[in-house]
């Protein structure tokens, strides 16, 4: 098995986690907080463009070298050890450390780029980050911990039905390099069965997308449902009713466009969504709205807290008053 | 004795998307089987007419209109593709390269218009936002709570002890020198041009 780190760690923001699910920011760092694992979040990282790049609007030599000055950052501040919050920042910084450190011309033409830009102290060198070596997902170092969270872990879930979607751009884009591999991974399902939970494990679409296809999901919604629903009965015929997932554009796609399914296929689906590091941080007795912030989701999660004794009853009115 | 003459040029489009950047080293494209693989487990070719298989088939025929052709324009980028390829071709990644290739011309500089904003946003804030196309369509599926969250964000995120989302005035500035070598404010611009 590939070694995983527990140090100089570089949280690597996320902009789907930022503003639609910021609760995965700080479940992970509670988690990394609990676990004894050293990390650091920088102000100066940039965003790494993934939405832009499969919108077809970033090219590949634009990504590349904004990733360049990342991994400057990620050096320059001792925390190499980049590590994502979401499955498209995993592709794409892992895509953007292979093309520099294999592609001689083109890293020569990114560092005349960097340069022109005054930033001749970026520039990057071969080698400087290794993308199986520098470039992790925040659920391979809680793998890493899986003993300490089994310890740790306060709140019992085994009344839940629990399933794990796998995103596609962490199991199938490098595929070599993940936890797992590609034909039934089980990255998610083991780190649920640390907190004492036997996952649903496979069933008939455990492979398939969440449906948001990068721009299908505005350009060709209708397609982008089909995809969603299809995935969504075979979830039910699993009886699964809570779905944990490793990226903020899956959780999107379920959490936000589920309602919306709902009324056109005329079905109940009953499924809540947590990110992997949500639902530890729970198991591990983290405040729901705090640190889990189940405020920003659209499918409810009060009815679940209730159901685990974690809140007496669902909060009333609005639900970001946050009067708790 | 009987000879076929090959096409000399046949291999030219080939050979333009194994050079590109994007593609993976090797990604031996000459070795597709044509066994279809990639199109049984592909979201799109299941709900529209597009077709991993035959777009490979194109381009290894030198068929230029498979740049032009709106099919590859359905694809979901999921890479299912490529995780089952006995010949290690990514399709995905191919898809890609012609979208942009595509993209050098009106039609698909058409297709990328509506994000227009999520690349205005990068260069204000150093990070991407949904494009402004869509955000009242988002709005009416997603509902008022969605809505509450976006104008709240600020103190949502303060209250679980996040800082805010957009990056240093000088960080912004280094991010808008490097986008304008790498030449994407000038693709910014053209878009602008074309609206």
């Amino acid at each position: 098995m590939k070694e995983i780190p527990d140090s100089k760690i570089m949280l690597f923001k996320s902009c789907l986690v930022s503003v639609e699910y910021p609760g995965i920011e700080s479940s992970s760092t509670f988690l990394f907080d609990q676990l004894g694992v050293e990390y650091h979040r920088e102000d100066r990282q940039s965003c790494c463009t993934g939405l832009g790049h499969y919108y077809d609007l970033f090219d590949q030599v634009s990504t590349t070298a904004l990733a360049a000055r990342n991994f400057w950052i990620a050096r320059e501040s001792d925390h190499p050890n980049i590590t994502v919050m979401c499955a498209t920042c995993y592709a794409i910084m892992k895509k953007a450390a292979k093309i520099l450190n294999h592609q001689t011309n083109a890293r020569e033409e990114i560092n005349d780029m960097l340069e022109d830009a005054g930033l001749g102290n970026m520039v990057y060198h071969k080698g400087d980050i290794d993308p199986q070596k520098n470039i992790f997902h925040v659920a391979e170092v809680l793998f890493n911990k899986k003993d300490t969270i089994e310890d740790l872990s306060k709140v019992d879930f085994s009344q839940f039905n629990i399933a794990a979607h796998h995103a596609c751009h962490y199991c199938k884009v490098h595929y070599q390099d993940t936890l797992g591999g590609v034909r039934d991974p089980r990255l998610i399902d083991e780190l649920a069965g640390a907190c004492g939970v036997k996952t649903v494990g496979w069933y008939d679409q455990k492979g398939m997308t969440c449906g948001a296809g990068f721009r299908q999901r505005f350009t060709n919604l209708e397609t982008s449902l089909k995809v969603t629903a299809e995935k969504l009965l075979s979830l039910k015929e699993n009886r699964a009713d809570l779905l944990l997932h490793m990226c903020p554009n899956c959780q999107m796609q379920f959490d936000r466009y589920q309602p919306v399914i709902e009324k056109r296929l005329n079905e109940k689906f009953n499924l809540f969504h947590l990110n992997i590091s949500q639902f530890l941080a729970l198991a591990l007795g983290a405040d729901p709205y705090h640190v889990v912030g189940v405020q920003t989701h659209t499918v409810p999660l009060e009815p679940m807290l209730k159901r685990l004794d974690i809140i007496q009853s669902p909060i009333k009115g609005s639900k970001l008053k946050m009067n708790y | 004795m009987r000879t076929i003459k090959i096409n000399e040029n046949i291999s030219k489009l080939a050979n333009e998307v194994i050079h590109d950047l994007k593609a993976s080293p090797s990604p031996e494209l000459f070795k597709c089987l044509q066994c279809g693989m990639c199109v049984s487990l592909c979201p799109a070719a299941r709900y529209t007419d597009y077709n991993p298989r035959e777009m490979i088939k194109k381009i290894l025929e030198g068929d230029e209109d498979i740049i032009s052709d709106e099919e590859i324009w359905n694809c979901f980028y999921c890479y299912t593709c490529h995780s089952v390829c006995p010949a290690n071709i990514n399709a995905c990644e191919v898809n890609q390269i012609l979208r942009q290739m595509s993209i050098k011309h009106e039609q698909g500089m058409g297709k990328i218009a509506p994000f227009l904003t999520y690349g205005e946003s990068f260069l204000e804030m150093g990070i991407g936002s949904i494009p402004n196309a869509f955000f009242d369509r988002l709005l009416s599926d997603f509902g008022e709570e969605w809505l509450d969250l976006k104008i709240n964000l600020d103190r949502v995120r303060k209250e679980m002890g996040l800082g805010p989302v957009v990056l240093p005035e000088d960080s912004i500035e280094e991010i808008k020198g490097i986008l304008k070598s790498t030449g994407f404010i000038t693709r910014l611009e053209k878009i602008r041009l074309l609206k």
